[in-house]
C-alpha cells in the first residue's frame, strides 16, 4: 500500500505503475514456461522493460535502470532474432529473479528506504546469456550488419552535378553546434538535414556517415556539423530556419559569394576545411529563447492551471488512497444512520407531513444510492490474488519436483477490498497444501494411472451475497479414517461417531493442533495448520467446508461475504435491547403456540414445525434480558439457518429490516458468544449483531 | 491562447511527467494517449498543435501513429520521445515526419527548448 503521508505523486504512480509491469511480466514468463511460446509476447515484454528502464531512469534509480536496461538488450536480440532453440526455462528463471528483484528494490522505496540492492550478479547473467545466444545465432549479427549497409540514406544528396545545376539560387555553408549533452549528435544531424530538405538542396555534409558511425558523435560534439546547400530563401530566413531547430546552440552561416555578388560577406572561404570553422565566418549565435515575452510569463501558470481541469477531466482512471476511501465508507455509514435520525425523527411522531415525506423518501432513495457506489468503488477483482497463485504453483513444483498446472477460474469475481486483504493468506495456504500433502509424486501417480502432472483448480464464484472460492487438487485425497482415528485419539469428537457427516469428519482438520502430516516440508506442515486458514476466514464471517474422496482429489472451498462493513438486517427486540439478524440466515419468521415447544431429557427445548423439531433458543434467557414477554405465543419465532443446521430464537417482536453498518464490539466488551458486532440504528439506539454461525455451534 | 499539447506515452508516469513539466513552462495539456491507435482518435478529436510522442507502445506504436496523424494533417508538430541509442527508431520517427526527438531520461530545460523552437 503506499504510504498515504507521502506527497509525492509521481513517485506513487512510479511505484505503481512499475509494480503492474511486474506482475504483468511474471504472468508472461509463467505463461512462457508452459506454452514455450515467446514470440506473442516479445513485444510486449520488451516494452515493459524499456518502460521501466525509462522510467526508473527518470526517478534515478540506478540499479533497477541498469537491470532493466540489460535486460532489454536481451529482449531486443530475441525479439529480432526469434532463435528457434534456446534453454527456455533458463531464460524464465532469469527473467523472474530480474522480477524479484526489482520488486525487492520496489517495496524499498515504498518504505521509503534506499533502493541499494546488488543487481551486478543478474547483469553478468544476462550478459552471458546473450553472449550465449549470439554465439549460437552468429548468422544473426552478420545479416543485420549487411541490413544496414544497404539502407544508404542518401536522399539528402543530391549529386554534385546536379547540384551545380540546380536552379536554386542561393548558396550557404553552415556549421551547426548542438548543445552540449544533447545526446544522439549522429540523429540530431540526420533530423537537420530531413528538416533542410524541405527548403534547400543538400550538396555536402560532414560528417557523412551519421548512421552507422558513432566516433562522428564526438567529431560532432567538438567541431561541429557542417553541411552546404543551395536555396531559394534569403540568408535572413535560412537564419530563421535554423532557429526552429531544437537544440542548435551555435551557428555558423555563410552564404556564399558568386550568383550573388550583392550580398557578399566578408572573409568568405570557399574552402573546405572539416573541423576547422572559418574563423571569419558570420557567426549567428542561437541562444535558447526561453520566454520571448517576458511579461505574459506571470499569467500563463494560473491560466494553465485552470484550463488543466477541463483538459483532466478526460481522464477515465483515477488514483485514489485507500484511507480516502475508507473514511468515505464510514462516512457514509454515519449518513444513512443521520438519515434515518431525522426522516424517523420522534418529534415527527403523529404528523401528517405529506411533503416532508415526498423529501424524505426522496432523501433516501439518494442515499441508499450513494451507499451502492461507494461500495462498488472499493470492490476489486480476485486476479490480484489468483495471479499469485501461479507464481507459487510454479516454484513450488520445482522445489518439490512436481509437475503442476494450475487451472484458475471466475478471477474476475469482485469482493470488497478488505475481504482480498484478509483471504490471500489462507488461500496461499490452501494451494501450499495441495501441492504438498494433497498432489502424489509423479511415480505415485503413474502407478495410479492417474497423469503425470497434478491439476489444481482455483474457482471462484458469486452465490448470493456471498463469494465461494474453492480449491480443488486431483491428488490422493484425505484419509477420512485416519483423520477419524486421530480426532478420537486427540478427543475432539462431539457427538457419536456414526452420527458425523463427511463433511463434519473432514472439517477436524481445521482445528488446533490438528496434522495428519507427519513430516515436515519447507512449504507446509510447519505446526502453523489449517486451524489459522479457519480463524482468518471466519475473522471476515465466512466459513469452509471440505469435501474429498479417495485418489480423486480434495476440494476446500471457502465462503466469505462480498462485503464486510454494511449488512442487511433484521432488527429484532427483547426487552430494551435490540438485536439484528442477518437477512441470509433468516428462514421465516413464524408465531408459534405453547403446545408446539417441547423439552428433552437433558433440559433443551425444542419447538415442532410443520412436524420437525428445531432447537429453541430464547433470547432473553440466553443474554440475560428482562422482558415481559416471556410466554412463546406473546412473542415471536424466527428460524435461522448456518449450512445445514437450523434452530429458533425467541424474541419480543420484530422491528423492521434496514442495512446496518457493521462495528466492533467496544474491546473492554470480552467476547460474547454469538455476537458479531454492533450497529447504530436509525432511531440512535445500538443493536447487537447476532453472529448466527457462532450462536448455532454451541 | 496558450498552445495546446497532446502527450501521447504509454506509461502514466511518463505523461504526469511531461505534462508537469510542460505546463509549468506555460503550454496546455489538452489531452493524453496511451498508445497510438489512442493517439489518433484523441488528434482528431482535440487537434493540438504539438503531439509529444513514444515509440515503444502497444496496440499501434509511435512511428505508425506519426504517419497515420501526418496524413490527417501534414502540418502538425510532433516529438519523438525516445531511450537513450535507440538512433535506428528515431531515425524511423523523424522520416515519418516527427520534428525532432528528446530523449528519456530527459532534462528539463532542452525539453522546454525543443518545444519553444517547435513551435515558434
Amino acid at each position: 500500500m503506499p504510504k498515504s503521508s507521502r506527497k509525492e505523486p509521481l513517485l506513487d504512480l512510479y511505484i505503481f505503475e512499475t509494480r503492474q509491469m511486474l506482475e504483468e511480466l511474471e504472468q508472461k514468463m509463467l505463461q512462457f514456461e508452459q506454452t514455450s511460446e515467446l514470440e506473442s509476447s516479445i513485444h510486449e515484454i520488451f516494452r515493459i522493460m524499456h518502460t521501466i528502464k525509462s522510467s526508473s531512469a527518470l526517478m534515478k534509480i540506478k540499479n533497477i535502470a541498469n537491470l532493466a536496461h540489460s535486460s532489454e538488450d536481451l529482449f531486443s536480440f530475441l525479439r529480432e532474432v526469434n532463435p528457434r532453440d534456446f534453454d527456455g526455462s533458463g531464460l524464465a528463471d532469469l527473467v523472474l529473479n530480474i522480477v524479484d528483484f526489482m520488486k525487492t528494490e520496489i517495496i524499498k522505496i515504498d518504505n521509503q528506504q534506499k533502493p541499494d540492492g546488488d543487481c551486478n550478479e543478474l547483469i553478468r547473467q544476462i550478459e552471458k546469456s546473450l553472449a550465449g545466444l549470439q554465439q549460437s545465432n552468429p548468422e544473426f549479427t552478420a545479416r543485420k550488419k549487411k541490413a544496414a549497409d544497404s539502407i544508404k540514406y542518401d536522399f539528402f544528396f543530391t549529386e554534385p552535378g546536379k547540384a551545380a545545376a540546380s536552379p536554386k539560387k542561393n548558396r550557404f555553408r553552415a556549421v551547426v553546434f548542438f548543445e552540449k549533452d544533447c545526446q544522439m549528435e549522429n540523429t540530431r544531424a540526420f533530423g537537420t538535414l530531413l528538416e533542410l530538405k524541405e527548403v534547400a538542396e543538400i550538396v555536402h555534409y560532414y560528417p557523412d556517415d551519421i548512421i552507422d558511425n558513432k566516433e562522428n558523435e564526438l567529431l560532432i560534439r567538438n567541431s561541429g556539423f557542417h553541411i552546404t546547400f543551395r536555396s531559394d530563401l534569403s540568408f535572413k530566413k535560412i537564419k530563421k530556419f535554423f532557429g526552429h531547430i531544437p537544440l542548435i546552440e551555435k551557428l555558423q552561416l555563410q552564404q556564399l559569394k558568386k550568383e550573388e555578388p550583392d550580398q557578399a560577406f566578408p572573409g568568405v572561404n570557399f574552402a573546405y576545411h572539416p573541423g576547422e570553422p572559418e574563423q571569419a565566418a558570420t557567426i549567428e549565435s542561437l541562444e535558447p529563447r526561453v520566454h520571448p515575452e517576458p511579461g505574459k510569463d506571470q499569467l500563463i501558470p494560473v491560466e494553465a492551471g485552470k484550463k488543466n481541469v477541463t483538459a483532466s477531466s478526460r481522464q477515465i482512471i483515477i488514483n485514489v488512497n485507500v484511507a480516502k476511501l475508507d473514511l468515505l465508507l464510514d462516512l457514509i455509514g454515519e449518513l444513512v444512520i443521520a438519515e434515518a435520525l431525522v426522516t424517523h425523527n420522534s418529534d415527527l411522531d403523529g404528523l401528517s407531513l405529506d411533503n416532508f415525506d415526498k423529501a424524505a423518501r426522496q432523501l433516501r432513495k439518494i442515499t441508499n444510492e450513494i451507499q451502492d457506489v461507494v461500495m462498488s468503488i472499493r470492490m476489486l477483482p480476485l486476479t490480484i490474488i489468483f495471479r499469485k497463485m501461479n507464481r507459487l504453483v510454479r516454484d513450488m513444483g520445482h522445489t518439490l519436483g512436481k509437475e503442476i498446472r494450475l487451472e484458475t477460474r471466475g478471477e474476475e469475481t469482485e469482493v470488497d477490498k478488505n475481504i482480498i486483504e484478509h483471504i490471500s493468506d489462507p488461500l496461499i495456504h490452501l494451494i501450499r497444501n495441495a501441492i504438498d500433502h494433497g498432489i502424489e509424486p509423479v511415480s505415485e501417480r503413474i502407478a495410479k494411472g492417474k497423469p503425470e502432472y497434478g491439476t489444481i483448480s482455483l474457482e471462484a464464484k458469486e452465490a448470493g451475497g456471498d463469494v465461494r472460492i474453492t480449491v480443488k487438487d486431483d491428488g490422493a485425497g484425505l484419509d477420512k479414517q485416519k483423520i477419524l482415528q486421530l480426532a478420537k485419539q486427540q478427543r475432539l469428537l462431539t457427538k457419536p461417531e456414526h452420527e458425523l457427516t463427511d463433511r463434519e469428519i473432514f472439517s477436524f482438520i481445521l482445528l488446533p493442533g490438528f496434522s495428519t502430516k507427519e513430516t515436515v516440508t519447507e512449504y507446509s506442515g510447519r505446526g502453523v495448520g489449517m486451524d489459522v486458514v479457519k480463524d482468518n476466514i471466519e475473522k471476515i464471517r465466512g466459513n469452509i467446508f471440505i469435501d474429498s474422496v479417495p485418489n480423486e482429489g480434495t476440494a476446500i472451498t471457502i465462503r466469505v461475504p462480498l462485503t464486510l462493513a454494511i449488512i442487511t438486517g433484521m432488527t429484532i427486540s427483547v426487552g430494551y435491547s435490540r438485536y439484528t439478524v442477518p437477512i441470509d440466515a433468516i428462514v421465516e419468521s413464524l408465531k408459534v403456540s405453547g403446545d408446539d415447544v417441547i423439552t428433552g431429557q437433558n433440559g433443551k427445548e425444542a419447538v415442532v414445525i410443520r412436524g420437525k423439531q428445531y432447537p429453541l433458543i430464547r433470547l432473553h434467557r440466553l443474554y440475560n434480558v428482562k422482558t415481559e414477554i416471556t410466554e412463546i405465543n406473546d412473542g415471536i419465532v424466527m428460524m435461522v439457518q448456518n449450512e445445514s443446521k437450523r434452530s429458533c430464537l425467541f424474541a419480543d417482536g420484530i422491528l423492521g429490516e434496514q442495512q446496518v453498518v457493521i462495528k466492533p464490539l467496544p474491546i473492554y466488551i470480552d467476547n460474547i458468544k454469538g455476537i458479531g458486532g454492533c450497529a447504530l440504528l436509525g432511531d440512535g439506539a445500538i443493536s447487537l449483531v447476532l453472529d448466527i454461525e457462532e450462536l448455532l455451534s454451541k | 491562447m496558450l498552445k495546446s499539447v497532446l502527450i501521447v506515452d504509454d506509461a502514466a508516469f511518463m505523461r504526469m511527467m511531461l505534462k508537469n513539466l510542460i505546463e509549468k513552462n506555460g503550454y496546455q495539456v489538452v489531452g493524453e494517449a496511451g498508445n497510438g491507435a489512442e493517439a489518433i482518435e484523441k488528434y482528431q478529436e482535440l487537434r493540438p498543435e504539438l503531439i509529444t510522442m513514444d515509440v515503444t507502445m502497444p496496440e499501434l506504436d509511435g512511428i505508425r501513429a506519426i504517419q497515420e496523424i501526418k496524413k490527417i494533417n501534414s502540418r502538425v508538430k510532433i516529438i519523438v520521445i525516445s531511450a537513450m541509442g535507440r538512433e535506428e527508431v528515431v531515425r524511423e520517427a523523424l522520416l515519418a515526419g516527427a520534428s525532432s526527438f528528446i530523449i528519456k531520461p530527459f532534462d528539463e530545460k532542452k525539453v522546454v527548448t525543443t518545444i519553444e523552437r517547435i513551435l515558434s
